[in-house]
């Protein structure tokens, strides 16, 4: 069974860079564009995400919005989050290290191969 | 025999008789043997003895001394001289007259001595008056000399009265004029103490228009923590009048729901605080300080001041929800061309030729360019917002340095470049942001190497100075000209030479370094000769 890696994001080009790379290495893939699509799919997938890759600033609903929900749903909570984002002030780090995030990459200083590389970090 | 010498006496003139008897003393014809042949009345008088009792007898016997009387008589004899005495004549009644008596000779037409005429003058009277005068001069005298004494005495004392007087004047001149400088300096004093007290008033009514204007609350407690002033401000903040809170202690506002958070910070025995920040209300966020009040070593109160943050807050999340989005919206686009190219130069979309990964890789750091300028950019809005450090952790500035130097080997090598880095063993932690303090260090070595000449050295050198931690940096390269060198630090500054070497930097590299020094406390200078090379240096003070 594949790693089931959820990926929220609302930039196409970021989704399609990630996921080609993601399922070339052999994970699968489920795409949200938004955070409120996010916590639909999270609530309906079964099995449930080995890990989210979110990012922050989306249309409808944000991604510390998505992690304060999840933090409210015992199964949900489980799930580790890497966060993407453009903004990376210490202030954010701190509320979604408070939050339960496991990481936060500012995607202008990683590439696809360095988010790779974290994922495996963190799920194998 | 008794008439017959009466005849003999006074016959030759029977007016010499009453002459004689008129005349006012005695008068005594006596022979040549001394017996009385007459006498005039005013003898018989003062003698008390009728002339029969008299005549025929010697002179001598009535007085007291018989003998002298003989002795002058005899001795006028032989003189032929005249004579006074004085002699004491014994009276009828044994009175003792005291009289001047005068002898002469008597002698007959012929000149031959035939008797001796005796003068008696009663000066018992006389005597006694003079006496009397004498006594009365005397005591007159007496009592001249006593004046006389009493006067000196008196004028002796007056004399002393004055001269004491005097210099009791003196002295009291002496005494008046230090008084009235005592007094000048009193008035002085006087003055000084009014000229200070409507100082004091006036510095008093300057606080308390202060107090009464600030935008700040203020609350004052007492020595006994009981609140002795509150200004209108407070009654703003919490909607409460000030009679309300006067004389209430810090326990009694914990009865008032909207101070409880404030209680609950500063604890009942009003602890001291330093702007820690408090949310009363959704429109209402609080900055409290608490400051002990001392006089002359001893605590009288404390003073409580609450400084309104809510704007301040609200700016504050406007600015970073600001920079949150300007970060956004301008990293997406580069992060998006950067993930792209990124995956092209990997291989992850399909072969390459040769021609088209050169102008990818070249496409590829001009993004990374961009995305250095967008990050400086967003460093720069963070340090104007004001709260630019966020973290501070103990740490060590040697691995910082090492990993730094790990990084740019590559880039190090490919410019012929020598780096050496000098340690010291011991060397105390620093206070720093880490994410910060490397930035700045990755600023100074990147333009080490950047600015630095083909073949060039650098030279980081790590060191304690005093209570700091010296770093340096030197370079080789080619230095900043003497004219540029005051602008180094400001923002967007490049100097001419630079720009040459490398058109790319965005010249806020130094303006960000400088701010994340200053922030940690530190100080940052530089040395520099154009065409020979830099140093820079900077402190931070270094923890025990």
């Amino acid at each position: 069974m594949p790693k089931r890696i959820l990926l929220v994001e609302d930039e196409e080009i970021i989704v399609d860079l990630l996921e080609k790379k993601l399922v070339k290495e052999g994970y699968e893939v489920l795409v949200a564009r938004d955070g409120k699509e996010a916590l639909e799919k999270m609530q309906a997938m079964d099995p449930k995400p080995d890990l989210v890759l979110l990012d922050i600033i989306m249309p409808k609903m944000g991604g510390f919005e998505v992690m304060e929900e999840m933090k409210k749903n015992k199964t949900l909570q489980k799930i580790p989050v890497i966060v993407i984002s453009n903004s990376g002030q210490p202030v954010e780090l701190d509320k979604a290290k408070k939050l339960g995030a496991k990481d936060w990459l500012i995607k202008t200083e990683f590439d696809p191969q360095e988010v790779l590389e974290k994922v495996k970090k963190q799920i194998g | 025999m008794e008439e017959k010498s009466k005849k003999e006496s006074f016959q030759s003139s029977p007016h010499i008789k009453e002459v004689f008897d008129f005349l006012p003393f005695g008068i005594c014809i006596l022979n040549q043997s001394g017996i009385i042949t007459d006498a005039n009345k005013t003898f018989l008088k003062v003698s008390e003895y009728q002339a029969n009792e008299v005549l025929g007898r010697p002179f001598s016997m009535f007085f007291l001394n018989p003998k002298e009387i003989e002795k002058i008589l005899h001795q006028i004899v032989e003189t032929k001289s005249f004579l006074f005495r004085e002699l004491i004549l014994i009276s009828k009644n044994k009175k003792e007259i005291l009289t001047r008596t005068f002898f002469s000779l008597k002698s007959n037409t012929e000149g031959k001595v035939e008797g001796y005429i005796v003068g008696v003058e009663d000066i018992t009277q006389l005597k006694e008056l003079v006496g009397r005068l004498e006594e009365e001069i005397e005591r007159k005298t007496l009592a001249l000399e006593q004046k006389i004494k009493e006067l000196e005495e008196a004028k002796e004392k007056e004399v002393i009265l004055r001269i004491r007087e005097r210099a009791k004047s003196r002295d009291i001149e002496v005494k008046v004029e230090e008084l009235e400088k005592v007094k000048s300096a009193l008035m002085n004093i006087l003055e000084d103490i009014e000229e200070e007290r409507k100082k004091t008033e006036e510095e008093k009514n300057k606080t308390l228009a202060i107090i009464t204007n600030l935008n700040d609350g203020i609350l004052m407690f007492d020595k006994e923590g009981k609140i002795s002033l509150v200004n209108p401000q407070i009654e703003k903040f919490f909607q409460i009048k000030s009679e309300e809170l006067i004389g209430k202690t810090i326990s009694d506002l914990a009865q008032i729901s909207q101070f409880k958070p404030i209680v609950e910070l500063v604890g009942d025995e009003l602890k001291q605080i330093f702007r820690e920040e408090v949310e009363i209300r959704e429109d209402l966020i609080l900055e409290i300080t608490t400051i002990p009040m001392m006089k002359i070593g001893e605590k009288i109160g404390t003073l409580m001041i609450l400084h309104d943050i809510t704007r301040e807050k609200a700016i504050e999340r406007m600015k970073s929800e600001f920079v949150s989005i300007s970060a956004h919206q301008l990293r997406t686009p580069l992060s998006a061309i950067k993930w792209t190219l990124r995956m092209f130069l990997d291989g992850d979309l399909g072969e390459l030729t040769k021609e088209q990964r050169e102008y990818l890789e070249k496409t590829y750091q001009s993004n990374e360019r961009m995305i250095r300028l967008v990050n400086d950019l967003l460093n720069v809005a963070r340090i104007e917002e004001g709260r630019y450090i966020y973290k501070l952790v103990l740490a060590d500035l040697i691995p910082i340095c090492q990993s730094l130097i790990d990084l740019y080997k590559d880039e190090i090598e490919k410019n012929n470049l020598t780096l050496e880095f000098k340690t010291q063993d011991n060397l105390p932690k620093v206070k720093v942001d880490v994410e910060k303090i490397s930035l700045a260090i990755q600023n100074l070595l990147e333009n080490a190497i950047r600015y630095n000449l083909p073949g060039g050295q650098i030279e980081i050198e790590l060191k304690k100075r005093e209570k700091t931690i010296e770093f340096s940096i030197r370079d080789t390269g080619i230095g900043i000209p003497k004219d540029q060198q005051n602008r180094v630090f400001t923002k967007f500054f490049r100097a001419p030479n630079a720009t040459k070497v490398d058109t790319e930097g965005s010249g806020l590299g130094l303006f960000i370094t400088k701010n994340i020094i200053e922030a940690h406390g530190g100080k940052i200078w530089f040395e520099s000769e154009e065409g020979k090379g830099t140093c820079f240096y900077f402190t931070l003070p270094a923890e025990s």
